[in-house]
């Protein structure tokens, strides 16, 4: 085995180099999540809305249930979908398994219940009198929401972050449901733990450079938007 | 109380038309305990009302339910006469705006709040109103500040722009002079004077109201989830009136003084 320092060396040439494979693996990546994303972000909000501001019954239920989905193992979720998708599961037909769209799907379920909890807590916290003005200014219901998310932009952003990366990071839905198949379904994660199972670790650690540097930013990101948050008005 | 509406009947009855707003029979109650029960409130266009009660006693309730903003147990709505379902009065606002004690400004500067309830003009027809808005508020200067910034004072006054520029029929105030400084209170007093003068419609709830009584013409008491009424332009008529003298209470002195 090489120094560490002489791989890391040769993972930066690799990742400058602009290896085909190597950027295969991160575009794959970053394609899955940001869809995945852009799909649950405002179906998230809507139930993170009706669950920090309208009262009902079993509200509390539904918030401890989405809660306790923040802490289910991703090798879990893998399972449950795996079930699902595979050819004798409920939803064989749509020969979804091994397919980036099940990597997605993956990663929505994964990604939901953070979305919801955080901004959740953000509705909670907002000042009802927001909603209130802009109805009692004659805003329909959906611009009055639109209004109060405005309101709640910094923290409804670092939810969307916080969600992001859950998902970029995590192992073991995608190589249960994607299958980790090169140009296709391998991602960053996938990637990492097979090439560690090969012993080539130049392009592992050029790939766990790349997401230090996203979780790095994506950290730096949250800090600022709640800074932003915490302005007095 | 105003258990009935014998006294409007009679002769001194200066109200012919519909009202503006009816209320019967509303109720509302906060788990076990009611907080409000008025079995008849009406009002009329033009009319300026004053709705005064002590803290906690259901003033803010009513006037978020008169708006829209908040459901009543039971209790059933008529605006101009026709009689509302839920869904429309949840949609009154626009017409009816209830203006917050500690009013929310939105993120953005002065003139983009005003304008915010004229999403159906054009852009031309918009920033002319809110021009006309801001003028008639003197808050002219103020126009390009962000509405986060502004004092207290401040912000009211342009709550109150973003309410007049709407046009409204009614205006449901609460409370908008508590906690100001005396130059404010009188700024955001000329500008409630104005609404008056122009012949809004307004209910301005207030615990301490120490503003001239010449500006309302009707005092609505609020005690133990009840209403009770005082007509100012006709303090006698109440009294003549045998069928409402037993249930219309009117302020003591020493309650008028503190007024």
């Amino acid at each position: 085995m090489q120094s560490l320092s002489s791989t890391t060396l040769d993972a930066i040439r690799l990742l400058f180099s602009g290896d085909p494979e190597l950027w295969s693996i991160i575009v794959i990546s970053f394609s899955t999540t940001l869809k995945a994303i852009l799909i649950a972000t405002p179906i998230a909000f809507v139930v993170g809305c009706l669950l920090g501001m309208l009262r009902f019954p079993g509200r509390w239920a539904l918030i401890s249930l989405f809660n306790s989905l923040l802490s289910v193992p991703t090798v879990v979720v893998g399972l449950l979908l795996y079930i699902l998708l595979s050819r004798s599961g409920p939803f064989g037909d749509l020969r979804l398994l091994f397919t980036d769209t099940a990597m997605v799907i993956g990663q929505i379920v994964l990604a939901f219940p953070v979305l919801v909890a955080m901004s959740l807590a953000s509705f909670k916290a907002a000042d009802r009198s927001a909603w209130e003005t802009a109805r009692t200014l004659g805003a329909p219901t959906w611009r009055a929401f639109i209004t109060l998310m405005f309101e709640l932009r910094y923290g409804l952003a670092a939810a969307s972050i916080a969600a992001y990366g859950r998902i970029i990071s995590e192992v073991g839905c995608s190589m249960m449901i994607g299958g980790n198949i090169l140009n296709h379904t391998r991602n960053i994660p996938t990637a990492i733990a097979l090439e560690t199972s090969k012993g080539e670790f130049s392009q592992g650690i050029a790939l766990g450079l790349v997401l230090l540097l996203m979780a790095l930013g994506l950290n730096i990101a949250i800090t600022l938007l709640q800074r932003r948050s915490e302005v007095p008005s | 109380m105003i258990s009935n509406n014998t006294h409007r009947e009679g002769p001194m009855n200066a109200y012919v038309s519909a009202p503006l707003l009816g209320v019967q029979q509303l109720k509302k109650s906060y788990g076990n305990q009611r907080l409000l029960t008025i079995d008849s409130l009406e009002l009329h266009a033009g009319e300026a009302t004053l709705l005064t009660g002590r803290n906690g006693a259901g003033k803010s309730t009513l006037l978020k339910i008169l708006a829209g903003l908040e459901k009543s147990d039971s209790g059933s709505l008529r605006y101009r006469g026709v009689t509302l379902t839920r869904r429309q009065h949840r949609n009154i606002g626009g017409k009816v705006i209830y203006l917050h004690q500690q009013p929310f400004l939105f993120d953005g500067s002065v003139e983009k709040n005003i304008g915010y309830g004229l999403s159906q003009l054009n852009r031309d027809q918009r920033s002319e109103r809110v021009r006309q808005a801001l003028q008639w508020s003197g808050l002219t200067h103020l126009a390009e500040r962000n509405a986060k910034t502004l004092s207290g004072g401040e912000k009211q006054r342009v709550a109150l722009a973003r309410a007049w520029v709407m046009e409204p029929e009614l205006l449901l105030m609460d409370e908008p002079t508590t906690n100001m400084d005396t130059e404010s209170r009188q700024q955001t007093l000329f500008l409630i004077r104005r609404l008056i003068n122009e012949g809004k419609s307004i209910m301005l709830s207030s615990h301490e109201f120490k503003g001239d009584h010449k500006l309302f013409q009707r005092q609505l008491h609020i005690e133990a989830g009840q209403l009770h009424e005082q007509r100012f332009e006709q303090p006698i008529s109440l009294s003549l009136n045998p069928a409402s003298t037993h249930c219309a209470r009117k302020p003591s002195h020493d309650q008028r003084s503190q007024l």
